[in-house]
């Protein structure tokens, strides 16, 4: 990766921290929230240093003899911290969480804090937006098919989330009547079984169909002529799939 | 033993250590040239009430063990003398500056431009901290050979002191004329001052460790910590 957007303050101090240190031998960590770039920003600042997880401690510390230059992911999973030695080394660090302060603290020099990207929007809206673009390339979909606005900035866990919502958004409006009828079939596939298959199911169909139509029409009344049934019909079937 | 007949107050004058004669009403009625430094940054009244709690019982001498500290002053002993009903004496014991028991390990040591390594750290401080801070500098400062990592934990942990207080001013320029001997050599000084309207002091014995493993000396007083730091060569 050869760029790292962000209008982000507090990152962009974080960059000038590391490009001022990055011919120094000196240990540094970002610690931050899952799935925030953490790593992206390691090698975009980094793009030779060899890169390793913290999932394997022995992995981890064959590399520490190997290389000056090191790029630890992950590093909250490693177990044996307080036993590493970083003297003149260049080490990258991210972590999710701190764990231990004092250890964290006596190995690194710089301690940096990544922002989640609740709390950068304009990030936020940047990754949006090339999610969406590489998503409408994957699902050969064309332009007109996106209305970025309209897709939900589900940041719950961050770009992970995010991109899940993108991917669902736009396939779910992308779909035909035949993909529809082929999820609703493999989807029966997997659940069909008991007594009451019929009814249970049954809600697949009428729930959407009178969420939408209320969406569409505002009332039950009219929507009961264009749906051609009894009003009161309509009323007990919006009352027994519990619609608002 | 020959009585020598010789005036020894020169030799009290001339004295490094602080040497004060009060009255038996406070009056100073003589002090040598290392006292008269000691005032400017301590009352006449604080250092004659510390001669009568420290003084002895009955006529003589009396040699107390006590930390004080005025500024860049560290006593660790006084000695007060009580010859007659009018005179009071007490002298001050400079605490010797400590040598640093860490022997240097030079492979850690890389040359190293400390205004990087200064900015680098302020950037950090600015990811947490949005305090109003000013930095005057002295770009021609010579590189010189430092742990990096220990050094920069150094200054991370000392500018973290800071993290509540207002304004914060950092100065960093070379001590002229003042040098430092570390493994037989004389190196020059960098003075690294960090000044506000306050600071924390919960990292103050950290700080001091982590100096005194790269050889710098610390003052740490109530609203500034300094750090002296040896250029090696």
């Amino acid at each position: 990766m050869e760029h790292f957007f962000t209008k982000s303050e507090q990152i962009q101090h974080i960059i000038k921290g590391f490009n001022l240190t990055k011919t120094l031998f000196v240990s540094s960590i970002i610690i931050g929230e899952a799935n925030i770039g953490k790593k992206s920003l390691a090698r975009y600042l980094f793009p030779h240093a060899h890169m390793i997880s913290g999932e394997n401690q022995k992995e981890v510390e064959a590399a520490l003899e190997a290389y000056d230059e090191l790029i630890i992911t992950d590093f909250e999973k490693l177990n044996n911290q307080e036993t590493l030695n970083f003297d003149n080394k260049r080490i990258i660090a991210t972590a999710n969480f701190i764990g231990n302060y004092t250890t964290i603290d006596t190995l690194f020099a710089f301690i940096y804090t990544m922002p989640s990207l609740k709390e950068r929007p304009e990030d936020a809206r940047y990754i949006k937006e090339s999610f969406a673009k590489k998503a409408r390339h994957d699902l050969l979909l064309e332009e007109k098919d996106l209305d970025i606005s309209e897709i939900p900035m589900d940041l719950s866990s961050n770009s992970k989330s995010l991109k899940k919502s993108i991917y669902t958004h736009l396939m779910i409006h992308s779909m035909d009547k035949q993909n529809i009828e082929e999820a609703v079939y493999y989807y029966i596939l997997k659940h069909i079984g008991g007594k009451n298959a019929y009814k249970e199911h049954l809600e697949l169909y009428e729930k959407p169909l009178i969420e939408a139509g209320l969406q569409k029409y505002g009332s039950q009344l009219q929507l009961s002529q264009v749906l051609g049934i009894n009003r009161n019909t309509l009323r007990k079937k919006i009352h027994e799939h519990d619609i608002d | 033993m020959n009585t020598i007949s010789i005036d020894f107050q020169p030799f009290v004058e001339w004295d490094n250590s602080p040497f004060i004669l009060f009255s038996n009403r406070g009056k100073i009625l003589y002090l040598n040239n290392a006292a008269e430094i000691l005032f400017g940054y301590v009352s006449k009244q604080e250092l004659y009430d510390i001669a009568l709690a420290y003084a002895p019982q009955s006529f003589g001498y009396k040699t107390t063990m006590l930390t004080l500290n005025y500024d860049a002053f560290n006593f660790y002993a006084i000695t007060v003398g009580y010859e007659n009903e009018e005179h009071l004496s007490v002298r001050f014991y400079h605490t010797p500056r400590v040598k640093s028991s860490v022997p240097l390990e030079t492979g850690k040591l890389m040359t190293t431009d400390i205004n990087i390594l200064l900015e680098a750290n302020i950037a950090l401080f600015k990811t947490k901290n949005n305090n109003k801070l000013q930095l005057l500098t002295d770009q021609d400062i010579p590189s010189f050979r430092i742990d990096q990592n220990n050094f920069s934990k150094l200054l991370r942990k000392s500018l973290d002191a800071f993290r509540a207080s207002d304004s914060i001013n950092v100065n960093l320029k070379l001590l002229v004329g003042e040098h430092v001997i570390i493994s037989g050599k004389k190196e020059s000084i960098v003075q690294l001052s960090i000044e506000a309207n306050g600071r924390y002091n919960d990292t103050d014995t950290e700080i001091r460790n982590l100096a005194d493993q790269s050889h710098i000396s610390v003052l740490l007083k109530e609203h500034a910590i300094k750090l002296e730091i040896p250029l090696i060569q």
